[in-house]
């Protein structure tokens, strides 16, 4: 093992605001430097090196294990290097991510990948509500990059998502790829209520037909569509058994109300 | 294979040659040129499928005088080969500009790939720069068309009567040498066709190479310009039989058929491989099977670029 590494101390009471500690920034830097640098813990500024016990090394890659502590906004606007989290993430994950790679072995609060833009998001657990949905105040969601959740999702998975690949292994809430503009979602386990409602554009591929299929998309039939080849090869290599194995589909398209030029893709034998 | 000088005899060839097998290797060079090429990849259902698709894409492809380009299958792609997992075949186009290649790239998959059932068409090369593949094709589907990125690279799904039609939004473009070639000089038409034949199929078997004639062999090799003034290139009438006596001729009495074989291929070191591959193939065949001499074309080393020396090649 290689980089630097933070290790928890003791949990604080509040919430730690995680943001600016990402690879790129720490990477050269030696393990004072690195103790000196102001993290909010409920909006108060503390030390990093109250809170962490910094093991500085050479490399990109920055670990940190955070013990019970809640932490948010970790990789908030991340362009480069490897970050690992060796346990579970808070709030804000990767928003506005743009680049390298970050891996959460336990679970993922809400607002997830919000406005990221690029890079890859590893979540080994469950993800909250909003992932790849759009930064508050911002038209778009997800405008790139590639998100992969081992576990389950909440409710409104790729709101108003614009462009990247979201992989879901199990199974999403509720209003999953609600006004979707473009991009893929992937959903193993299929979803909730309302899925793509809103949807403009873009591909939400489910693995499981929803009890019931909104109310605006058109029945397009069965077809085999060679892309889906194209996108398991990619998505195999990402996170294994997320996409349905057969190119043959039923596809849906809507949402009617909106354009209709997105989908919903279903496995013709679902 | 071993070279060994001999002295022959001959009334067309007084001068010290070079033998292998038996067969005479000329003292002279191909002349082949600088040119775009581009690879692309077509996958179908299956490999009938892709191959007609290749193969109506590729044809009428095998000279850039009046074709516009030259092309064709440069090997089949197993579906482990592939991007979309499908059984595929990669087809390599050259043509003598950017400009002529995008069109003819862009004209060849709309009518050919685009029309046949099931197919796909990706990439085949990357490239500092990059040619339209479904850059425009796309417009076809007006307005249903959809894009998709994988893994950073844009595909354009198009809406056909079987379902859609997937291609890549460019391809790349690579700085290839085209027009390398060899004469095969031989006692009877069979015989040159077998030892053709050979070498075609060694060819084939080179990566980054092809070649674009019919079968892979051509029997109207030209010359530069003609007593026509509208026509840049007539026949080689050095080397055809039947004007033996009225011509300078190149050729001895016991030849008696002349084929040519030309080569495109994606770089210099592909066009060496691909032609040593092919004289080895026509050598080992050699004197018994009928070869008389190797030989090859060239404009005197003004045009090309590029000279394939061919007893180099074979040493």
């Amino acid at each position: 093992m290689s980089g630097t590494f933070l290790n928890l101390r003791a949990a604080p009471a509040g919430r730690i605001d995680m943001t600016g500690v990402l690879p790129e920034a720490l990477a050269g830097r030696g393990a004072g430097e690195i103790e000196k640098m102001a993290l909010r813990v409920d909006g108060v500024p503390v030390a990093l090196g109250d809170i962490f016990a910094v093991t500085a090394g050479e490399g990109d890659t920055l670990t940190i294990r955070p013990g019970d502590a809640r932490l948010d906004g970790l990789g908030r606007d991340m362009r480069a290097g490897t970050l690992r989290v060796e346990g579970a993430a808070g709030h804000y994950l990767a928003q506005g991510m743009r680049g390298g790679e970050l891996i959460v072995d336990g679970d993922a609060g809400d607002c997830a990948a919000n406005g990221m833009r690029g890079g890859m998001l590893r979540i080994g657990g469950d993800a909250g509500d909003w992932l790849g949905a759009a930064l508050i105040g911002d038209r778009a969601g997800m405008g790139g990059g590639v998100v992969a959740v081992a576990g389950n999702v909440g409710d409104r998975l790729g709101d108003r998502m614009r462009r990247g690949l979201v992989l879901v292994r199990g199974r999403a809430g509720a209003a999953c790829g609600a006004r979707m503009r473009a991009g893929t979602l992937v959903v193993a386990g299929g979803c909730g209520a309302l899925a793509g409602f809103g949807l403009r554009r873009g591909s939400l591929i489910l693995g499981r037909a929803p009890d019931a299929m909104p109310a605006g998309h058109g029945d397009a039939g069965v077809v085999t569509l060679a892309w889906l080849g194209l996108l398991r090869r990619h998505a195999e290599a990402i996170l294994p058994g997320a996409l349905p194995e057969t190119p043959r589909m039923h596809r849906y398209m809507g949402d009617l109300a909106f354009g209709g030029k997105g989908e919903i893709l279903v496995p013709a034998c679902a | 294979m071993r070279l060994r000088r001999e002295q022959t005899h001959s009334p067309c060839l007084r001068e010290a040659r070079v033998i292998v097998n038996g067969v005479f290797i000329d003292d002279t060079y191909a002349e082949a040129f600088g040119m775009k090429a581009t690879r692309i990849v077509i996958t179908a259902a299956d490999m009938t499928w892709a191959k007609h698709a290749a193969n109506a894409a590729f044809g009428f492809a095998t000279s850039v005088i009046a074709c516009g380009c030259e092309a064709g299958i440069e090997r089949e792609l197993a579906p482990e080969e592939t991007p979309d997992g499908r059984p595929g075949v990669a087809g390599l186009l050259f043509a003598v500009s950017t400009k002529e290649l995008t069109k003819q790239l862009e004209r060849r998959v709309g009518q050919c790939v685009l029309t046949c059932p099931t197919t796909a068409v990706f990439a085949g090369c990357a490239g500092e720069e990059t040619l339209p593949l479904g850059k425009n094709l796309r417009y076809f589907g007006d307005g249903w068309q959809m894009s998709k990125v994988v893994a950073g690279r844009r595909y354009w799904r198009i809406p056909v009567m079987d379902g859609e039609f997937l291609a890549e939004e460019t391809t790349g473009l690579m700085r290839s040498v085209g027009g390398g070639n060899f004469l095969v000089l031989a006692r009877s038409a069979a015989q040159a066709l077998t030892a053709c034949e050979a070498a075609v199929e060694a060819i084939a078997r080179t990566p980054g190479a092809i070649a674009p004639f019919p079968g892979g062999v051509v029997r109207s090799g030209s010359k530069v310009g003609s007593k026509y003034k509208a026509l840049p290139a007539s026949t080689n009438d050095a080397f055809c039989p039947t004007l033996r006596g009225a011509t300078k001729s190149e050729l001895s009495p016991e030849v008696e058929t002349v084929l040519e074989i030309v080569i495109d291929a994606v770089d210099d070191d592909a066009m060496k491989a691909a032609m040593r591959a092919g004289l080895d193939a026509v050598c080992a065949i050699g004197a018994d099977g009928g070869i008389v001499r190797l030989s090859a074309g060239n404009y005197g080393g003004k045009l090309g670029q590029f000279h394939y020396r061919l007893r180099e090649i074979l040493a």
